[in-house]
Parts: C-alpha cells; sequence; structure tokens
C-alpha cells in the first residue's frame, strides 16, 4: 500500500478499473462496516465484532468467510452478493485522519497508487476534461463521507454495547462436510441471553438512540451463518470434484 | 445463645489490611441486610512498610475478584507485568551464571514430564538448552523484554502466564478507594491506644485516640511487624526460622529508570550477592532495588558498598533505607477472635514474592472459612493454623532449596547455608527422592501447596541438580516428549515475533485501555 495525498492536477490522467475494486477483498473474511449499513449487511452477512490489532478497540465487521484470509462470496471475478460494504466500494481511495484539533480540516483524501484497479486500460478517471469532479469521483466521496461520518456512530454505539455487557465472544462450533473444525477466534456478537435481561427503561433508551434497530439487525444477520456454511461446503465439494477429475 | 458473626475490625491501613478487607467484603457484604460489617482503622502517625512489591498469578484472580479493573490498576498502581523470575549468579557466581523461574509449567505438564528427557538430552550434548528454555517459552520472550499479552487480550487474560510489579504505596491507596467508595467498608484514620480484652481472653475492642472504642467479633491484626493484637495482646510468640534462613537485614533504595521509556524489565532480577542478594523489580516510573543480607556474615557498611556497586555509580546519591527484619511468623495465626495477616504474621525473605500472595490466601480461608457463630471460631482457628503452618513450611522449604543448592563459596554465607543442620528435615527428604527421580504431583499431597512440582524443577534442574533416571519409572513417550519440545519451540517463535515490548504494552493499557472481554 502507498497512500499519497489525491490531487486532482497530478492525478488526472490516472485510470481506474471499476472491475477490479472488489478484487481487494478477495481474501478477507472480514470487512469492517458502519452502523449506517447494518441494515443492508444483515440481509447477506453475518454482522460481527473483533478487536483491532493495534488498539483493542472493538468495530464491526461483515463475516465473509469461516477461514482466516478467506472470502466466499468471491468467484475470482467479482463479490456474488448483493450488498457489498462501503469499505470495499471506497477503494482506492482513503481518508487519512491527521491528527488535528479541528477534526474537519483533518481528514485527507488519498488514494493507494498500489492498488490493482489503477491501470492504463481503466475506463473510470477522477476529473473531467475541463478538469471538475467526475461522476465516479462524487460516487467516492460520498462514500467516504459517509464512512467517516459513520465512524463516531459506530463507536458510539460499540460504546454502549459494553456498558450493557452485550458483547460477548462468539464460539463457532461448526463441523464442516470433510471433518475439518472451524478455527476462527477472536469474534464477538451479541450475548442475547444478557439483552433479554434488560429491564425495560434500558429497552427504551436504546429504542430512543436508535440502537435497538442495529441490535436487532445484528442479531438476525446471526443466520446468515448457514449461508456461509453453505458456501463452504460448495467449495469442499467443488475442489473434491476437481481433484477426483485430475486424479 | 448463639453468638452470631456480624461485623469485623481490621487495624492496619497497609496493603495487608486494605486487600484482606477488599477480599472479605467481596465476598460478604452483597449479601443484602444480613452482610457483614467491615471496619478498618488505619493509623494516623505509622506509616506503611510496602515491601511487597512482586505479585503471583493469584493477583489477577483476586482483583477482578474484588471488582477492580486491569486498566486502572495499571493506571493507579505504577505496576508492571511480571513472568517471573531470573536468578543471577546463584550457582557459580560467574556472570554469565543465571537461571529462569517462569510462571508457566513446562510445555504438557504434568500429564507429561519433560524433566527426565531433558536430563538425558542435556547429557548427551553439550550445547543443550537450558531446562526452562526447552521446555517453556516464557524464558525467550522475557529475555527480548516482551509483555505476556496483546492489546486485544482481555483484562486479566494472558497469551502467558503472569503476575505484576507494583508500587506498595500506591496499590494500598487504590485499594483503599475501591474498598471505601464500592465494598461500604467504613474507614477510620486514628491511632489505637489500646486493645481491651473480654474476660474470657478474646478481643472485645479496640480504644482509639477520636473515634472511641470499637468492637467487633472477629478482629483482624493487619498492624505490620509489631503485630499489635495477636502478639502484644494476645501473647502468641514469635517463631524464629533465621536457623534455616539467615537474612535479616534489607536495604531498599528506588533508581529513576535512565529515561522516561526506558525497557521495563518483565520479570523480577534476583541476583545473588557475597552475604544475600539483591532484588530489582521494573515499575513504570522506577525500578525498586534492594540488598537483603544476614547481618551475622557481613557489615552494614560492606552490604551498602555492595549495594551501590550494583545501582551503579549514577546512583550514588540515592540514600537506601534499611529495614530489619526478622526471619519467622507467630507460633499461630489465629486465636480466641483474633487473626493476623501481613507481617503481623510473619515474614519471609522476598524471594519468590510470598508476602502478597499469604495476604491473598489468608484473606481468601478467612473470608471462605468464616464461621456463623462464635461458638464454631475455635473449630476454624485451629484448622485455619495447621493449613497456614504447612503454607509457611512449604515456602521456608523452597526458600531454602535456593540456598542449598548453590556451589558459592565466596563467603561463610553460603558455606553456612549448605549446612545439612540448617536443612529442613521436608527438604532433606524430597531431595533425596529426587536424586532417583523428578519431582512430580505425587510429591505435593496437600491441597494447600503452595509451589507446583514444576517449580521445583525450574529450581533444581535451573541450578544444575542432577536427577539420575536410570532407575525413574516413567511411561517412556518419546514420540510424545519430541511434539512437547517441538510445540514449545513453536510458541517461542511465533510469541518472540507477536508480543509487544512490556513498555509499548504498558502505555497502549492506559492510553487505550484494555477490554473486559
Amino acid at each position: 500500500m502507498r497512500l499519497v495525498e489525491l490531487s486532482r492536477s497530478e492525478h488526472r490522467e490516472l485510470r481506474i478499473r471499476g472491475d477490479r475494486v472488489e478484487a481487494s477483498a478477495a481474501h478477507q473474511h472480514l470487512i469492517p462496516i458502519v452502523v449506517g449499513e447494518f441494515r443492508k449487511a444483515a440481509t447477506q452477512y453475518p454482522i460481527v465484532f473483533a478487536k483491532h490489532p493495534e488498539t483493542g478497540r472493538f468495530a464491526p465487521y461483515v463475516l465473509s468467510g469461516l477461514g482466516v484470509a478467506e472470502n466466499l462470496f468471491w468467484s475470482g471475478t467479482e463479490l456474488d452478493v448483493a450488498y457489498v460494504p462501503l469499505n470495499v466500494r471506497r477503494q482506492p481511495f482513503y481518508v487519512r485522519m491527521d491528527d488535528a484539533p479541528d477534526a474537519s480540516a483533518a481528514n485527507v483524501l488519498c488514494i493507494d497508487l498500489d492498488h490493482p484497479c489503477l491501470d492504463p486500460s481503466g475506463t473510470r478517471t477522477i476529473v473531467n476534461a475541463d478538469g471538475s469532479d467526475s461522476a465516479y469521483l462524487k460516487e467516492i466521496l460520498a462514500i467516504l463521507g459517509e464512512l467517516v461520518a459513520g465512524r463516531t456512530a459506530t463507536e458510539q454505539f460499540i460504546a454502549a454495547l459494553l456498558s450493557l455487557d452485550l458483547l460477548a465472544p462468539i464460539m463457532l462450533d461448526i463441523v464442516l462436510e470433510d471433518a475439518t473444525p472451524l478455527q476462527l477466534q477472536g469474534l464477538y456478537g451479541l450475548d442475547e441471553e444478557r439483552f433479554r435481561q434488560l429491564d425495560a427503561a434500558q429497552i427504551a433508551s436504546l429504542w430512543q438512540s436508535g440502537y435497538l434497530d442495529l441490535i436487532y439487525a445484528v442479531m438476525i444477520a446471526s443466520g446468515q451463518i448457514f449461508k456461509l456454511i453453505r458456501l463452504k461446503n460448495q467449495r469442499i465439494a467443488l475442489s473434491r470434484a476437481w481433484q477426483g477429475n485430475a486424479s | 445463645m448463639e453468638r452470631p458473626i456480624r461485623s469485623i475490625c481490621i487495624v492496619g491501613g497497609g496493603t495487608a489490611g486494605w486487600l484482606t478487607a477488599a477480599i472479605i467484603a467481596a465476598r460478604h457484604a452483597s449479601r443484602s441486610g444480613c452482610g457483614l460489617e467491615i471496619t478498618l482503622v488505619e493509623s494516623e502517625s505509622i506509616g506503611i512498610i510496602g515491601v511487597g512489591e512482586g505479585t503471583w498469578p493469584t493477583m489477577r484472580s483476586t482483583l477482578k475478584k474484588v471488582g477492580i479493573s486491569e486498566t486502572d490498576f495499571f493506571r493507579e498502581c505504577n505496576a508492571s507485568f511480571k513472568h517471573g523470575a531470573k536468578f543471577a549468579r546463584w550457582v557459580t557466581g560467574q556472570a554469565s551464571d543465571f537461571y529462569y523461574h517462569p510462571l508457566m509449567l513446562p510445555e504438557g505438564f504434568p500429564s507429561l514430564d519433560l524433566a527426565p528427557y531433558w536430563m538425558k538430552y542435556s547429557e548427551a550434548q553439550r550445547d543443550a538448552p537450558s531446562f526452562s528454555n526447552a521446555v517453556c517459552f516464557q524464558e525467550a520472550v522475557c529475555e527480548l523484554g516482551l509483555a505476556p499479552k496483546l492489546i486485544t487480550t482481555p483484562e486479566y487474560a494472558g497469551v502467558a502466564n503472569y503476575a505484576y510489579h507494583l508500587d506498595a504505596g500506591r496499590f494500598a491507596g487504590f485499594i483503599r478507594e475501591h474498598c471505601v467508595r464500592k465494598l461500604g467498608i467504613r474507614h477510620v484514620v486514628d491511632d489505637v491506644t489500646e486493645v481491651i480484652s473480654s474476660d474470657t481472653g478474646a478481643i472485645d475492642s479496640v480504644q482509639t485516640r477520636k473515634s472511641g472504642r470499637l468492637g467487633a467479633d472477629l478482629f483482624i491484626d493487619a498492624s505490620g511487624f509489631r503485630s499489635l493484637l495477636l502478639g502484644e495482646t494476645m501473647g502468641v510468640p514469635f517463631v524464629d526460622r533465621s536457623d534455616v534462613l539467615f537474612i535479616d537485614r534489607a536495604l531498599a533504595v528506588q533508581v529513576p529508570h535512565d529515561h522516561e521509556q526506558s525497557d521495563i524489565v518483565p520479570y523480577t532480577v534476583s541476583t545473588a550477592q557475597k552475604h544475600g542478594w539483591i532484588w530489582d523489580i521494573g515499575l513504570q516510573s522506577r525500578r525498586g532495588v534492594g540488598y537483603v543480607y544476614s547481618s551475622n556474615h557481613t557489615t552494614a557498611e560492606a552490604a551498602l558498598a555492595e549495594l551501590r556497586a550494583y545501582v551503579g555509580d549514577k546512583h550514588r546519591d540515592l540514600q537506601p533505607r534499611e529495614i530489619r527484619i526478622a526471619c519467622g511468623h507467630r507460633q499461630v495465626f489465629w486465636k480466641g477472635n483474633c487473626v493476623a495477616v501481613g507481617l503481623a504474621g510473619g515474614f519471609l525473605e522476598p524471594l519468590e514474592a510470598s508476602a502478597l500472595v499469604l495476604i491473598e490466601l489468608s484473606a481468601d480461608m478467612i473470608s471462605t472459612m468464616l464461621p456463623a457463630t462464635r461458638e464454631a471460631m475455635p473449630i476454624v482457628a485451629e484448622r485455619y493454623n495447621k493449613i497456614t503452618q504447612y503454607r509457611w513450611d512449604r515456602i521456608i522449604d523452597f526458600l531454602k532449596l535456593h540456598y542449598i543448592l548453590s556451589r558459592r563459596t565466596d563467603s561463610a554465607f553460603w558455606i553456612d547455608n549448605r549446612e545439612p543442620k540448617s536443612i529442613p528435615d521436608s527438604l532433606q527428604e524430597q531431595l533425596e527422592l529426587w536424586r532417583y527421580r523428578t519431582p512430580g504431583d505425587q510429591d505435593f499431597t496437600s491441597n494447600c501447596e503452595m509451589f507446583p512440582a514444576a517449580s521445583y524443577q525450574y529450581v533444581l534442574y535451573g541450578m544444575g541438580f542432577r536427577t539420575d533416571t536410570r532407575h525413574q519409572a516413567f511411561d517412556s513417550d518419546i514420540g510424545g516428549a519430541k511434539r512437547a519440545f517441538a510445540q514449545n519451540e513453536t510458541l517461542k517463535a511465533r510469541w518472540t515475533k507477536t508480543l509487544p515490548k512490556n513498555r509499548d504494552l504498558i502505555d497502549k493499557i492506559k492510553t487505550l485501555g484494555l477490554q473486559k472481554i
């Protein structure tokens, strides 16, 4: 990764291949999301929580694989799924958060010059012929805006969950069709038992802050684990068939 | 008529008093309505000794149980992580002479005992790794100055088993805050002027200068070396154990770090000297260093010179504090309605950080064994005394082991320490067993043991003790042993690469905090 500040003049010639954007997630089993995405994400993936390796802070993720660096939705050319998280769609652009007292001035738009979607054969550019922002860049800016705005809301939601002891480690006790046990560690989910013990005042406060919707989205999304298991078993069956053919 | 136990009065506001208060309150005070009333009297005029700066891993469960956050503990107590102890110059006295007593059990222990395999291996190969390095990954982690966990590891959990180094003064204050604010303990700051006994010989109350008489059903003596209640009032004599352990003086000094970001050594260093040994404990802001020695073998001036040589010329202006210590304990620990914890019960040199753990164990026992009525108290007292005496004896055995395995001949201190008459029979018997068989859990049959067989292995084989395993009956499982040695190498490779520096993790914990889950 080579992040540099995006310059509309210096980078005007850059060409971006939209079909390669999703490739960056081909080996991601966890993709970070913000609370604004929970509803859509819940229709496709389990939503889990994990700690940032550098800070130990919790963040929400969609679970897209059952092994480290495995994305079961990756078809080889694209993510075969009805909702692709903002953190994938914004590639190869990033927002660098500088340590400045004025947060709004501290957000710097950057581009990853090492990203595989930067290619002369690409059709997308960041500026139009007249130098104005392209529709593509405007779309990217909207996505990044959503991510930046969602960051604080997401942190607040996590803090609320922690203060009510609503997060608990997930024990994935799944044996796949080829009898391999799963080894995913460090995932956390909602402690539903604890949630059911909350009193009316606590529930009312969750409802007022809009967190109740998010909690239900996470709970409903937990059933998506069965989709991942199905996809994983399909992969196993495919590779078996392939090996059968080969021998 | 039965007399229920409703109130406890603790005399003494050092670590022993406050830690005991917290442990008992966490268990009893939550029983709504019928909870115990706990009062702690802290003297206005007497300071705390604060010698205990190293803990056992038990402190993690103790703090968790009393409801303290590990993050707060690191923020308030100048605390750091401890993987175990490194003993330098204990065997030959050479500069290259050292071994580790890590806090993790050897790989596979106790279902698999690697010691006899290591013994054979190290006989066959001159450059074989040390025992602790062959069976445990902590020595490698220690040598790199790494912490025992990651920022993602929850509070009180560890990648490696760990304990703490802490600032005893700050720790007492920290626990006090928690006791007063969260656990509802009554805090009386006043001097005890008189202890009033009833005609049955029990303690009725303590008279204070300004706060009147404080009565209670049970009195806990945490008054330090003075042993005001158990020793002075109840007349329980002190049992001197200096026939086994010779150390009777400590010279303690606080050494500042070279700079704010100096590495913090993640283990206790104990360096043998001519007439004793020097402890070196890394805290966030300083090191606690002290020379414990035998005044029968050297003079205060000579000891001071040895300590100065250790801390270096740079710190020659530091003024060490001298503490006179008497090695031993009270003849009983619980008499009538009075039980002593901490220094009031006794003292041993801090070679294996036994002071704080004994407080935890005592408080736990008082808390769980606490009888419902005064009538049942003698039964509990007798059991408590038996267990506590057993624990002191086992610690004394284990401390003595370090001395008798030394081959140092540079002073009468070391030579006298190997005099057979100074070695307890219980320890001599064990050593006779271990000449031909490696220590195992079968050699430690009480459920109140202090040190596991693994600790004996680390010290014995770390100090070059040889067990002749030719006649040892064990289920030979060479495949299993090879796998365990290989597993240790795998863990060593993984964790030496992944664990952060001790200082870096502590800084991170202070700014970001650890998660509770």
